[in-house]
């Protein structure tokens, strides 16, 4: 008998049929799904920069990139970036829009100095992002570069894992790589003593925006 | 990799002898129980949350077969090679076959307990195959040639002084010990280096969802991102147990676990891979491969021990444990210590050659407690003692004081008479209330017996003593 089958044919041997409990409800019951996603994103040293509408938000992008001197950048094409016209916005910096700028994908995450991202959702309960890979989005661009900056409209802030799980469409696929991202890369494998920016990047900044 | 008695006594002493080393086990095993006393203290209905995550555990297990079917029809149609090890000579011969069939000549590895069980990292350097661990505890552990000592904190046992010595002579800089920005920098630099140009990814699983036919790896670093996103072909490793059943499912146990772990209400990075990118992906792996070991877990099933498969890998319960917070992770020498290493050690990798393992607890319950899934593994310390009597694997003399001991318990006058013989027996050994016991009988000569007091319970209780002192 092939491995297979073996494993398969001794579990079946001595199983039974119980009963599987239902799906665990959120406890969760938040008064403001911002406050506490900024509290808990804080709480883990990630950034939040609040502001009003897309427009403000996307000024904040800028500044944040004068801050840190940002000359390389790349963002994934996908929303609220794809229809912000990045590259009248910031003539200056050497843009790679994902799908859209030819050349060395691979390459160019590994030297930028940010990546630009939107999300799929986020969780209020532990300040997480929720990343999908697809079009446009590449997995590179939020892992590589030492900053990560995501755009984040209020609107698509959940309580909790349960909550989010809850709301998954379960005709659509999954996509082939999903993160949820909860913070910037840390360790604390020395002495106990937390370090940023092992291997991914060292600042998470992200810009709510209603 | 063996635990006998005077193996694990001999390690255990030494590990309770170096000073530095007790140090730094209070201090990380104190820290990581606190976070955890404060995260779940945050958690509203907690502890109805692990009574729930335990029924599901237990349902899931008790129809692993059906689970695995469904996960392996998924993962498959969303383009992942799924491989079946029954133990570790096939996984290993799995992994090599891949490494060979693209001409792999280094690979990264995402920290993984059971390549560790199976030895995957010697097999690859048996065929020219250089693995490097890249989560930064792991990757100091093996510059030092070492394996790790606790399951979430593999480097629980090195000071940041070795740390900067080991990743000073890998770098060929000089590296301060107390800039742990700068040490940590170099380790980023030196590893981002091995993502870039390995030919393939090689990680564990934290858990495999059924309905989606997915792999989620935690991190708190990212390098399992790296690992499954940055080389041509991912490997992903997972022991059969791991698996669940649907996303609702997979939210609690999620939820569960960096609490358990290290006090986090999440790890930094939950990644779920669902097979290799896709045609409109603009990055990513272009092959996945899920490896499903058994290596003895599907003959638990049905037995008094197949709760032992419901365990996460949290790690909370080595916290806890005031066995594992003296003796240390090495005095096991299997890559699971602790409690739940001393049950599933010996269940997994030999139950003669691990046989001081489930002695190696005092039987108090802290890990039963503060265990996610409520694990009884003293019950099943216990069950593994009483088995090892049964198979007389127990030394005769061993045996035959115990059976000795049962004997008189059980008859009262003979308890009475064997009382007193002590007593008078014990005179030239006993000083101020305390026996001193010659070394052959006592190896840990800091311990010291008490002394069969003067007057039993009893014969205080007769003569009405008792009554005057109340």
């Amino acid at each position: 008998m092939n491995p297979r089958d073996e494993i398969l044919e001794r579990l079946k041997r001595n199983a039974s049929n119980v009963e599987m409990p239902g799906a665990w409800q959120s406890q969760r019951d938040f008064p403001d799904l911002a406050e506490r996603f900024t509290a808990s994103l804080t709480a883990v040293r990630g950034e939040v920069r609040r502001t009003e509408t897309l427009e403000t938000a996307l000024i904040e992008v800028g500044t944040i990139l004068d801050e840190i001197s940002a000359q390389t950048v790349i963002a994934n094409n996908e929303a609220p970036l794809a229809e912000a016209r990045l590259d009248d916005r910031w003539p200056h910096r050497e843009l790679y829009l994902v799908g859209k700028t030819p050349g060395d994908l691979r390459e160019f995450c590994a030297r930028a100095d940010a990546g630009l991202s939107g999300v799929e959702a986020a969780l209020a309960e532990t300040g997480s992002l929720v990343v999908h890979s697809g079009v446009g989005k590449s997995r590179l661009a939020t892992l590589l570069p030492p900053v990560h900056i995501a755009l984040v409209p209020v609107s698509c802030l959940e309580p909790d894992i349960f909550t989010w799980t809850a709301s998954r469409n379960k005709e659509m696929p999954m996509p082939s790589n999903l993160n949820l991202i909860s913070g910037p890369s840390k360790s604390a494998d020395i002495e106990f003593t937390l370090t940023l920016g092992v291997h991914g990047p060292k600042r998470l900044v992200v810009v709510l925006y209603d | 990799m063996t635990a006998t008695f005077s193996e694990f006594r001999r390690r255990a002493k030494s590990a309770i002898e170096d000073l530095r080393l007790q140090g730094a086990l209070d201090d990380g095993t104190g820290k990581l129980w606190e976070q955890r006393r404060l995260t779940f203290e945050e958690l509203p209905n907690s502890d109805a949350m692990r009574d729930h995550f335990k029924l599901i555990r237990s349902a899931t297990l008790r129809n692993l077969a059906e689970h695995l079917e469904t996960f392996e029809r998924n993962a498959t149609a969303a383009g992942a090679k799924v491989h079946w090890a029954r133990d570790g000579a096939d996984a290993c011969e799995i992994v090599l076959g891949i490494a060979q069939d693209h001409g792999v000549k280094l690979v990264t590895k995402s920290k993984s307990m059971v390549t560790e069980e199976i030895h995957l990292n010697e097999a690859l350097a048996d065929v020219g195959v250089q693995a490097i661990e890249t989560d930064l505890g792991e990757y100091i552990v093996q510059l030092a040639k070492e394996t790790p000592s606790h399951i979430i904190a593999p480097a629980i046992h090195k000071t940041r002084h070795q740390a900067a010595e080991l990743l000073s002579r890998e770098s060929g800089r000089s590296l301060s010990p107390d800039d742990l920005t700068t040490l940590t920098g170099e380790a980023r630099k030196l590893l981002r280096e091995r993502f870039l140009t390995a030919g393939m990814g090689v990680s564990g699983g934290n858990m495999l969802v059924a309905e989606t036919g997915s792999v989620v790896l935690v991190t708190n670093e990212g390098n399992a991102r790296m690992v499954t996103s940055v080389p041509p072909i991912h490997v992903a490793m997972v022991g059969i147990e791991k698996v669940v059943p649907t996303w609702d499912a997979a939210a609690i146990w999620l939820s569960l676990l960096a609490r358990s772990a290290s006090g986090q209400p999440l790890s930094i990075y939950t990644s779920v891979i669902s097979g290799p990118a896709r045609a409109e992906d603009p990055d990513g792996t272009g092959e996945v491969h899920i490896v499903l070991l058994d290596n003895g877990r599907s003959e638990l099933a049905g037995t008094k021990y197949e709760e032992v498969l419901q365990c996460i890998r949290c790690g909370a319960c080595l916290n806890v444990c005031p066995v594992y917070r003296e003796a240390g992770g090495h005095s096991y020498d299997s890559p699971y210590p602790g409690p739940i290493g001393a049950v599933v050690t010996p269940l997994l990798l030999g139950r003669e050659s691990h046989e001081a393992l489930p002695h190696a607890s005092s039987l108090c319950g802290a890990c039963k407690d503060v265990c996610p899934v409520r694990i009884d593994l003293p019950r099943m310390l216990l069950e593994l003692r009483a088995d090892q009597v049964e198979e007389k694997t127990v030394p005769w003399s061993e045996r035959k004081v115990e059976e000795t001991g049962a004997f008189v318990l059980k008859h009262e006058k003979l308890m009475r008479f064997m009382t007193k013989a002590a007593r008078l027996a014990q005179r030239p050994l006993a000083r101020n209330g305390r026996l001193r016991l010659p070394r052959r009988l006592n190896p840990a000569l800091e311990r010291q017996l008490p002394a069969l007091a003067k007057r039993s319970f009893r014969e205080m209780w007769k003569s009405g003593e008792l009554e005057e002192k109340r």
